[in-house]
């Protein structure tokens, strides 16, 4: 997409609602994520994400701990023999509730220097406990109960280069759309025809690999045979073309940091930071880490700060520090996000193994510094469990969303086709909800019908002195457009026969001050 | 059910070798043209014969078998690779036979891994487990899985334990070996296969002292209790029991059990399918193929050989439509490709030095397409056989130049595998009917190594840009004669084995080549 197209798409969506409702940039006189966001549009097609996949379920209790519960997680009825101790978990800036696994220095450092968002108790409505289906639900971005032959990355490169592979490279897009360090091209980069992505473990040896362009006739086998062989041929054409650019790339930058030994993922994302400062145009970046799958021996019994998990997230933190570092010094850090994700979380009570089964929710870690909200959500309420399980508190769509509308500037249509329906943003990328203003007393302000089904009408003298703003707020913090009339001088009514059920935050400023009223939407 | 119906006419030379590259790992020119003219039943026969049982590994440096030594902490790490090439010359050298195949087959299903075992004595015993039921009963194949000190160290059977159940098995057991995802079984059935499952454990895992490797039965970890299983069971009560036999007693009641829902032996089938013939399981399959085939299974009381049989005797499996629809594994490619070019590992008594280079170099190559044997990276197998896209998955930028990156280097004098190289392009040339003429030697080499027929302007293209370089044909012919005059003159000889080793390199890159 041409840059001004995109800053064109772009703008439209985020300006509409500033717009209509009439009431003019002023409705967002505190810091606003979306003019912010118009500002940084003009290089938002420089944007990376890389992704890290955690292969296997990670135990998101674990990794960040509820200090504020600290005498049910330590129970040994709950999760007493793999508990981390409350005087070893890493503390956060500002967040005195939650902590850090002591191996996760690293996570700690970018935490309070304000790179790293912690989205708290991701996962999705009836969450599947098998590893297969569950990967599938995360990388397809699909209900429990759908499927989709698709990854929501793919298709959302897929809007984006349309066409690929077969119209491409192009002047404006040499170089390929996703590229995964690693092995098997991952689900989440399949686009509606074929993969996006351009798999190599290492860029030096890949253009002596792949060999010449095949030129043979095409095969005329239609049919399964005919399909695989277009696939091949295809996947060989495309490795052809980019193992000259992936190389040039490569040859032009070095990194500047130092990454930690031995450490798998740490490698891998070596060569991502080189490419992205060597000048590669690819939007996403793919890279896996294994053996989360920990039902047995997670923690050593005698000091559960150590063990599999421990070495499992101390690669993983050290990785996205040193990465993080390189990406400062080489100047790039501001084009690029992470974020990681599993299948699943792990059951909130542990089993006798010094491990723990399949469970459901778990933190999502996105990190850069464009991350504005250090913690997304509350630390889960471990007295509230389902079944053994941690409520869900955020979709993990609604952090896709997040990536795919504040980091990519996708419109929202494109957004909802990507993720099949449109999502609430979380709040990553925008900063936290302050709680400053006085809440006008129930005498001052009258909200009915609460719950409302069609139009809800908010009473109170305060308006008569004028409105400046009326803002309805979901509970994912997203600011929602609502129709307004006015049929008193006291009174504002709302239309909202076209919200979705669910609980919302009132704001609306008028001269005497600020009125918030929670409303709730049922049919 | 006309799909599964008996294909009876005698094979045609290329029905052979579809057979022989789908159920082996790949036939020689001589397997083809002998069995050429057999029927599908006549050639499954031989597939399916017994093997003996092979000789296990033997240390390199003692030329004495390990696996029924203590565990040698020092030697592990080249003990486990002495077991990955063994198998993988196991597989290079079987004779016309289904077993190395369904053994393979097995351990993508009944999953485990050595990352996560981590005892080379462990998996030896898991991988002869396999062969020895590949072609046997499944019911007793379940249970005697179960019980594999592998499977219970991969899936933490060995720390399920009363009142601590571990559910870890419980679930594979029936998401990934039985039923299946979609069967319909609870999580309330997971957890109470769990306790079904409770006090098994392995025996001598990486212990310096005791041999053998086995598995035990602890009564006093066992949960004795009734277990109570879902509408999908028959609301099944599998008695909870506290004789010194309760674990296997149970574990053969909760096998019966979870065996006699109707999905168990479709989900086997469609894996079957998968690995044998296609990805895609259209409607028409699953009515017309997996379920009439399932219902073999079972009234064959759970024997694999009915299965097979009616498998590759199939209508369908002969169909036109499916054939070249899969995609070469790294075993079928690399092994496959080995097999046809006649390179045999030698008997390790005569010559392990041999042996252990040609099993090291297959293990070597697979690995880094990424088909690792005794280590499929997850409890799923690879992802080839589940994932979305199936068989592509093998392929990407990097598998697919290093797969013609291993065709390459076949082709070249710099590789050496028993003192010999793999390919002599002119001895092979020499082996058609008639190497003279470009077009006759092109179409007679396309049809033997690639899985699908080209077509005309293909075969012109092969023969007058790759082999000739736009030379005219009659050049060739030319050429070869005046080799074929003076077969020691090292110029004449080398204008036409150029030619011909540029050509096989590129038949090798070809996606033809990749699929079968």
């Amino acid at each position: 997409m041409k840059r001004r197209n995109f800053l064109q798409h772009a703008a439209s969506s985020l300006l509409l609602p500033v717009l209509i409702d009439g009431y003019g940039a002023k409705a967002f006189a505190r810091p606003s994520s979306f003019i912010q966001s118009l500002v940084d549009l003009a290089d938002q097609s420089d944007r990376v994400l890389v992704i890290i996949q955690l292969q296997g379920g990670n135990d998101g209790l674990n990794m960040v701990i509820p200090l504020d519960q600290m005498s049910i997680y330590t129970d040994p009825k709950f999760r007493g023999n793999i508990a981390i101790p409350e005087a070893k978990a890493l503390r956060l800036k500002n967040y005195s509730q939650t902590g850090l696994h002591p191996a996760m220095t690293g996570m700690q450092q970018l935490f309070n220097d304000g790179k790293l968002s912690i989205v708290q108790g991701v996962s999705y409505p009836t969450p599947n406990f098998s590893h297969f289906r569950a990967s599938d639900i995360w990388m397809t971005a699909v209900d429990q109960n759908q499927t989709a032959g698709s990854g929501w990355a793919g298709r959302y490169l897929d809007k984006r280069f349309p066409g690929y592979p077969d119209s491409y490279p192009t002047t404006q897009m040499p170089d390929p759309p996703a590229i995964q360090i690693g092995y098997v091209t991952a689900t989440s980069l399949l686009g509606p025809t074929g993969s996006m992505a351009i798999v190599l473990q290492d860029p030096d040896t890949f253009a002596r690999l792949v060999g010449d362009k095949p030129n043979a006739p095409a095969t005329n086998l239609a049919g399964y045979a005919g399909q695989q062989i277009e696939y091949i041929r295809q996947q060989q054409a495309s490795s052809v073309s980019y193992a000259g650019q992936i190389k040039t790339a490569a040859g032009k930058s070095k990194n500047l940091a130092t990454y930690p030994t031995a450490n798998a993922l740490g490698d891998q994302l070596k060569i991502i930071a080189r490419l992205i400062a060597g000048g590669m145009q690819t939007k996403v970046y793919y890279v896996t880490m294994g053996g989360f799958d920990t039902h047995a021996a997670q923690v050593v019994g005698t000091d559960t700060t150590t063990g599999t998990h421990a070495n499992l997230l101390r690669t993983l933190s050290d990785a996205v520090l040193a990465f993080q570092n390189d990406l400062a010094q080489l100047k790039i850090a501001d084009r690029v996000v992470g974020m990681t994700f599993s299948e699943f979380g792990r059951r909130a009570i542990s089993n006798g193994s010094f491990g723990t089964d399949h469970g459901t929710s778990a933190p999502m870690f996105v990190f850069g510094t464009a991350v504005k909200s250090p913690i997304v959500g509350k630390n889960s309420n471990l007295s509230d469990l389902d079944n053994n399980n941690l409520k869900m508190q955020t979709d993990f769509r609604q952090v896709y969303a997040a990536i795919l509308t504040d980091w990519f500037g996708t419109d929202t249509t494109t957004e909802s086709t990507t993720l099949f329906r449109d999502f609430p943003v979380s709040t990553v990328f925008r900063a936290p909800q302050i709680v400053t203003a006085v809440s006008a007393t129930a005498a001052e302000a009258h909200l009915y019908p609460n719950p409302a089904s069609t139009v809800a009408v908010l009473e109170s003298d305060w308006l008569a002195q004028g409105v400046q703003s009326v803002q309805l707020i979901n509970m994912q913090g997203r600011f929602l457009s609502v129709d307004t009339s006015r049929p008193t001088t006291t009174s504002v009514q709302m239309n909202v026969s076209n919200l979705p059920t669910g609980n919302y935050m009132l704001r609306v400023e008028t001269a005497q001050g600020l009125l918030t009223k929670r409303l709730a939407v049922a049919r | 059910m006309a799909l599964l119906d008996a294909y009876t006419n005698p094979l045609t030379a290329d029905q052979v070798a579809y057979l022989l590259r789908r159920a082996t790992f790949g036939p020689t020119a001589d397997q083809v043209k002998t069995l050429t003219g057999q029927t599908a039943a006549q050639i499954i026969t031989k597939l399916l014969a017994d093997q003996p049982t092979p000789p296990p590994p033997l240390d390199l440096a003692t030329g004495k078998p390990f696996h029924d030594q203590p565990f040698d902490t020092a030697n592990a790490g080249k003990f486990n690779a002495y077991l990955n090439y063994w198998w993988a010359n196991l597989m290079l050298n079987q004779p016309v036979s289904l077993l190395e195949k369904m053994t393979l087959f097995w351990s993508n299903h009944f999953v485990t891994n050595f990352s996560t075992v981590n005892d080379y004595r462990f998996m030896y015993r898991y991988n002869t487990l396999l062969r020895q039921y590949a072609l046997g009963n499944f019911k007793a194949f379940t249970v005697a899985v179960t019980q594999d000190p592998a499977m219970l160290r991969f899936l933490n059977g060995n720390q399920n334990i009363v009142g601590r159940a571990n559910e870890n098995y419980a679930r594979e057991l029936q998401e990934l070996f039985t039923i299946g995802r979609n069967g319909g079984y609870t999580e309330t059935d997971v957890r109470e296969a769990a306790r079904v499952l409770t006090g098994w454990t392995d025996v001598s895992y990486r212990s310096a002292t005791t041999t053998p490797v086995s598995s035990t039965f602890r009564l006093n970890q066992h949960d004795k209790t009734d277990k109570t299983f879902s509408a999908t069971y028959q609301n099944t009560v599998i008695k909870g029991r506290s004789t010194a036999t309760a674990g296997l007693d149970e574990l053969n009641d909760l096998i019966t059990m979870i065996l006699s829902n109707v999905e168990t032996p479709r989900y086997i089938c469609r894996q079957l399918y998968r690995w044998f013939i296609n990805s895609d399981i259209t409607p028409a399959v699953e009515t017309d193929f997996i379920q009439p085939l399932a219902e073999i299974f079972r009234k064959a009381n759970f024997e694999i050989k009915p299965v097979l049989t009616a498998l590759f005797q199939s209508q369908h499996f002969y169909d036109e439509a499916i054939r070249g629809g899969m995609i070469k594994s790294p075993t079928e490619l690399v092994i496959g490709t080995f097999r046809f070019w006649g390179l045999q590992a030698p008997d390790p008594a005569q010559n392990i030095t041999a042996f252990y280079q040609i099993g090291n170099y297959i293990f070597a190559r697979i690995t880094e397409q990424q088909q690792q044997i005794l280590n499929p990276p997850t409890v799923f197998g690879w992802t080839a056989y589940y994932q979305t896209g199936y068989y592509q998955q093998w392929i990407n930028s990097t598998t697919l130049g290093l797969r013609g990156f291993f065709g390459d280097a076949l082709t070249t004098n710099a590789l050496k595998l028993n003192g010999k190289v793999v390919i002599d392009s002119i001895v092979y040339a020499k082996t058609l009917s008639n190497p003279a003429d470009a077009g006759v030697l092109v179409a007679n080499i396309v049809s033997q190594l690639l899985g699908v027929p080209l077509d005309k302007s293909q075969l012109d293209f092969l023969t007058d840009t790759v082999l000739l370089n736009s030379i005219p044909r009659y050049e060739w012919t030319g050429e070869w004669n005046d080799y074929i005059q003076a077969p020691n003159d090292a110029a004449k000889k080398q204008a036409v084995q150029m030619k011909l080793t540029a050509f096989l390199q590129y038949i090798f890159r070809m996606a033809e080549y990749q699929v079968i």
